[in-house]
């Protein structure tokens, strides 16, 4: 179907490489694997900008894409046991200026410790603040299956950081 | 179940949003994927163009074959004319 909107690469990659980053970053908790990561995935888009037909559609594009690269990427790792878990190390991962207080930082490392399918629907759903049809979508993953991982992930997480963070978590 | 208060609930997810957001891209790293992007896409015009270029190739080679058989056979041709007149005669 033809489109009006002109896609600019340069652009593209201004407007979305944090989020790309972010995703990659979180999904595996290694900063340089994430870097290249973002690499491929804006690489891939230039091959199909043909394809991208709005700036949203772009977005949407770059999101599942980024998903998507940094499962393979976990996958390829086979990190520790039978889930994919990361070692969010936040000293390593994230230069001093950017660095989280001591809450943001031990929830990025709780984050991290969930299984990957949790842990893939919860940053969709704080960092880039999708409805969890949207993040059915970008994960091409069934909606029940989405609000099940999200529920679960949300629990895991609070209950971990009520036995971790107490002096944060008012009421434990 | 335990009972979780929403107000409790709320305020964790409002926690998430904050410790989640998203993080500058390195430096450097759109750089990297301009001169990458650039360096994939001479390729791809260097690959284009030694693809005309053989293919132009094979067409030289096509027309040359094409002129040598029309040579062949307008010598032919006129072999068999001064057959025929040589025969009427």
């Amino acid at each position: 179907m033809a489109h009006d909107w002109q896609p600019d690469f340069e652009q593209l990659v201004d407007e979305h490489q944090s989020m790309v980053f972010s995703l990659a970053l979180r999904m595996t908790g290694d900063r340089g694997l994430a870097e290249e990561i973002a690499q491929d995935v804006f690489l891939e888009l230039d091959r199909h900008l043909g394809r991208i037909e709005s700036a949203q559609h772009a977005c949407f594009w770059l999101r599942r894409v980024a998903m998507s690269r940094s499962a393979d990427a976990l996958r390829r790792r086979k990190v520790r046991r039978m889930d994919q878990w990361v070692e969010f190390d936040e000293a390593q991962s994230i230069p001093a200026e950017e660095r989280h207080s001591p809450l943001g930082a031990r929830l990025e490392q709780l984050l991290a410790a969930l299984p990957e399918p949790q842990r893939a629907a919860l940053v969709l759903r704080y960092q880039e603040d999708l409805t969890p049809e949207e993040i059915a979508d970008a994960l091409e993953a069934p909606l029940a299956t989405v609000k099940s991982h999200l529920q679960r992930g949300l629990k895991l997480l609070r209950a971990r950081a009520a036995t971790d963070l107490k002096e944060y978590v008012r009421g434990v | 179940m335990e009972f979780e208060p929403a107000e409790e609930m709320e305020e964790f997810e409002q926690e998430l949003r904050h410790a989640f957001r998203r993080q500058p891209a390195p430096p450097g790293l759109k750089t990297r994927i301009m001169a990458l992007a650039a360096v994939l896409a001479g390729a791809a015009l260097w690959r284009q163009r030694e693809e005309q270029r053989k293919g132009e190739a094979a067409r030289q080679q096509v027309l040359t074959a094409l002129r040598i058989t029309s040579h062949a056979l307008n010598q032919m041709n006129r072999q068999l004319a001064a057959h025929d007149r040589a025969s009427q005669e």
